[in-house]
């Protein structure tokens, strides 16, 4: 006689019809309501003059530099990140420093700052008139306010958790001992780490990038303050859009929205379906 | 020698991982380091390995010092306990990667692989995954890549310890195998005695960092030297007797010297050891075929495939104590484990709660007793700078601890117990806790009088006065050590002689103590200057120089001091050019006609000394001194 162990899943069939639903049916209508059908007018808005019109709207010369020049410093923003990020997360979880904990928990700090304010506090420190923006562009020239490295630095900025908190674990989970092995067989460190440990984080790594690529090309708030709004210049998508929302550019407004929204959403499937090969290799091991 | 390394030590925080470890293993030999998980033998492994660097010593590989060489100079195979392959490389690629690290070429390395995967026994399966092999399999993988750099010293953590034990039986036979065909150096660690016996060339057997007895499985458990090692491998009947005009007792009856004879002196304690196959069972005494211990009855009968394993239990005998099989408390007998080949027990079957004879076949003298301590705790702060340095000095020497709490307040004492429990922690050889709540003397004297204790540690102030101390010194026939301060600092020690005294029992008793806590000595003597002339400098020099040698053979460290005018001002000199943390004195044993007195020299010191802990070594010889000097008057 064979005896199973029944996990209590709610299924149609195990009671009922009315009890599942009751619980299924707001969750569902919740999302539903608050990002579906959203989505769906961006879409329907966007192609309600055809594919043709759409096209036309996002290679508007203004448009079109908004769009590429998202794109490139969210790109630039983003290689920076990986590497970056990969340093950060590798000294926060193998090297014991006095301020470690304080770094450690700070790292999570621009996720909750609001963007206006990191744009505020980036101009404060970079402003023309102030000691380090001063002296960046006057000895350097390097300017960073109004213009494009100021749109990579705020992306940074509000983009830093993403990687670091995606190989953390991953780190501290990490075997030690096929390190020691790989030392043992007469391997320096330099190999160890990318022979043996980078291996292990090249997933993780590559999520987490992707999640800050997509989290960076919709910023608005600290991008504005910092870049300003100069068309052909430093204006980015998002503030494009702003501006066309405000002179009543509905169909700009919602080509380049959906244009976006289609980048972030196309990102987001591939991190997730990074993450869950991750998932299936782990149980795999 | 391929491997040797030179009083090895490592501490992590307060504990002691590593004691003072000293170890050669010859070309092509395989030696195992067996010892229960925690004794340090992992830990001594990484430091051959470079993984961790010791604080002390010296590791040598092929003549060469490599102690402050990194890991990938050292040239060791090392197979960690995880098998630690690299998840993200083939088999092959992994047996290669330290060819790979060497840049030699693809094609050799190749061949190597190659050669490596069929000397494991896994042809064919350069191309899987670490994840798609067995437990054992991976295992094998972690051996080829080892030994793909023709290391000069293999170093195995565990291998076996993660497999079935059918697995682990076939591989051992493999690896032993592999291990002779590439004929190199090998060190494997591990806590079952099986794999030991069946793989080591020699075995070492660790406890709490240090490294107990070194010697073939053979030798190891038939002629142990230690109370550990003998009753760590297999099972043993350990008793604690008498030896005697080159006899030895086991209450009133004797058994000739076994022929390794030690220097054990003529007329002392020994722990006398037996194996259960070394003990004979008979219905009358004519047929044992060996000297009779006594009679008893079997308790306990059962058969393991091999041997039928009986347990007899033998009334108490005068004098004889029972250290292993431990006897269950309150028990006045004695236990024996007995095995007997198959055809015996045919040919004399028993049964439960048979009367039997028992004959010893057989004894080993345990040349190297261990240390017993009675530890004294009344609630006092005192005797918490007792607790945490005697416990300190148990578990670096693996003593054997009586923790004697002392007090009327019996909730007060067992709240005191219980913390001392807790600061004695692990780490302790064996832990006894006895309350009384006689005083502090007749306490002491009572535990004495049950069982034997080679030093009592308690606490003490020079303020306390002398006169409790007499007392303690008069009702016991060991030794004494007074704790002073809470520190566990135990570094150097200044053993104090009296020029003539007959020194060297304190000399021997320091050296056993102090080898165990790794501290240094210096032995200091004073002449008065009436006496200072050429011929008693000569003399006193000579006596030092004695104790030196046997301070030696305990592998202390030690250094002599002779100085003129009285031993006080002499001490007090020595402790302001270095920093001494325990004076050690000689007193004479009690004598039932005399009284034990600290009112001279011994006295003068204790009251005199302040910030530093005291070991009174209570000498026989003093004793038979005096007997001589009243027989001559």
């Amino acid at each position: 006689m064979e005896s199973k162990l029944e996990l209590p899943v709610l299924r149609r069939s195990s009671k009922g019809h009315g009890q599942g639903w009751l619980l299924r049916l707001p969750g569902i209508l919740y999302l539903t309501l608050m990002i579906v059908v959203p989505l769906l007018v961006i879409i329907q808005d966007g192609l309600r003059e055809g594919i043709a019109e759409l096209i036309h709207q996002i290679t508007l010369p203004i448009a079109r530099h908004a769009i590429l020049l998202t794109l490139w410093t969210s790109a630039l923003m983003t290689i920076i990140n990986a590497v970056m990020g990969l340093m950060t997360a590798f000294v926060l979880v193998r090297f014991e420093f006095p301020g470690k904990r304080v770094l450690n928990a700070i790292v999570d700090l621009p996720l909750a700052i609001p963007t206006l304010v990191t744009g505020v506090m980036l101009v404060m420190l970079y402003g023309p008139q102030e000691t380090l923006g001063n002296f960046l562009a006057n000895q350097i020239g390097f300017e960073v306010i109004f213009a494009p490295p100021g749109i990579v630095i705020s992306l940074l900025f509000i983009s830093f958790p993403f990687v670091v908190r995606n190989i953390q674990p991953v780190l501290q989970e990490l075997d030690r001992t096929q390190e020691l092995a790989a030392s043992t067989l007469g391997a320096g460190s330099w190999k160890t780490f990318w022979k043996i440990v980078f291996p292990a984080l090249i997933l993780p790594l590559t999520s987490g990038s992707l999640m800050s690529f997509s989290r960076a090309i919709g910023e608005f708030g600290a991008v504005v303050i910092v870049a300003g709004n100069i068309p052909l210049k430093t204006q980015t998508a998002a503030v494009y859009t702003l501006g066309a929302v405000e002179s009543e550019n509905r169909l700009g407004a919602s080509a380049v929205s959906l244009l976006l929204t289609s980048i972030a959403f196309l990102i987001l499937i591939t991190a997730n379906a990074i993450q869950k090969y991750r998932g299936r290799k782990n149980a795999a091991d | 020698m391929s491997i040797l390394l030179e009083n090895i030590s490592k501490h992590y925080g307060q504990q002691v991982v590593v004691n003072n470890v000293s170890l050669e293993v010859k070309d092509g030999e395989f030696f195992v380091l067996l010892g229960a998980s925690g004794s340090g033998k992992t830990t001594v492994l990484n430091i051959i390995a470079g993984l961790i660097p010791p604080e002390k010593g010296r590791v040598s590989l092929h003549g060469r010092d490599v102690t402050y060489l990194p890991t990938q100079q050292r040239n060791v195979g090392f197979v960690f306990q995880n098998y630690a392959l690299f998840q993200y490389m083939t088999v092959a690629e992994n047996i290669a990667f330290g060819l790979e690290v060497r840049k030699v070429p693809k094609a050799q390395r190749q061949r190597k692989s190659d050669e490596l995967l069929e000397l494991v026994g896994l042809v064919g399966m350069g191309n899987r995954m670490p994840h798609q092999l067995s437990g054992g399999q991976q295992q094998r993988v972690a051996l080829a890549r080892a030994l793909a750099l023709s290391p000069d010293v293999l170093l195995l953590d565990e291998p076996l310890g993660a497999l079935d034990a059918k697995i682990r039986v076939e591989l051992r036979r493999s690896l032993k195998n592999i291990q002779r065909k590439s004929g190199v150096a090998t060190i494997l660690v591990t806590h079952d005695q099986e794999e030991a016996f069946d793989l080591g060339d020699r075995i070492g057997v660790m406890n709490f960092g240090r490294l107990i007895e070194v010697g073939t499985p053979k030798a190891l458990y038939q002629y142990p030297k230690t109370e550990y090692v003998a009753s760590f491998l297999g099972s043993a009947n350990l008793l604690l007797g008498h030896i005697k005009d080159q006899e030895v007792f086991i209450g009133k009856q004797s058994f000739p010297m076994p022929d390794e004879t030690y220097n054990l002196g003529s007329n002392t304690r020994a722990q006398i050891l037996f194996r259960p196959e070394d003990v004979a069972l008979a219905k009358r005494v004519e047929d044992l075929g060996c000297l009779p211990l006594g009679k008893g009855k079997i308790i306990e009968t059962g058969f393991n495939g091999a041997a039928e394993r009986l347990r007899v239990d033998m009334p108490a005998i005068q004098g004889v104590r029972a250290i292993s099989p431990p006897v269950p408390y309150g028990h006045p007998g004695l236990m024996m484990d007995v095995n007997r080949a198959p055809e015996q027990s045919t040919n004399l079957p028993f049964n439960k709660g048979d009367d039997t004879w028992v004959g010893i076949r057989r004894l080993h003298i345990l040349s190297h007793p261990g240390l017993s301590f009675l530890l004294l705790a009344d609630g006092s702060l005192r005797s918490q700078s007792a607790i945490s340095i005697g416990g300190y000095m148990a578990r670096m020497s693996h003593a054997q601890v009586m923790l004697l709490g002392v007090g009327e307040d019996r909730t007060r004492l067992d709240t005191f117990l219980q913390e001392a429990k807790k600061e004695l922690g692990s780490g302790m050889a064996s832990l006894e806790v006895q309350t009384s709540s006689a005083p502090v003397t007749s306490a002491i004297s009572e535990a004495a009088e049950k069982q034997h204790f080679d030093l009592t540690i308690m606490g003490w102030r020079p303020t306390a006065g002398v006169q409790q101390l007499e007392q303690v010194l008069r009702s016991i026939d060991h030794h004494l050590f007074l704790a002073t301060q809470p520190s566990t600092r135990l570094n150097r020690a200044l053993v104090c002689l009296a020029s003539g005294e007959p020194g060297k029992d304190t000399v021997t008793f320091a050296g056993r103590l102090l080898r165990h806590i790794g501290a240094e000595a210096t032995l200091l003597t004073a002449i008065s200057a009436s006496q200072n002339d050429e011929f008693s400098r000569y003399r006193v020099d000579r006596f030092l120089d004695d104790g030196l040698n046997s301070l030696a053979r305990f592998g202390v460290p030690a250094k002599k001091k002779i100085q003129e005018g009285n031993l006080l001002e002499a001490i007090e000199e020595e402790r302001q050019l270095a920093d001494y943390d325990l004076i050690v004195l000689g007193a004479p044993l009690p004598d039932p006609h005399a009284q034990t007195s600290l009112s001279g020299v011994i006295g003068t010191i204790l009251m005199h000394q302040e910030n530093v802990s005291f070991l009174i070594v209570q000498s026989h010889q003093y004793q038979r001194m005096q007997n001589q000097l009243r027989r001559i008057l």
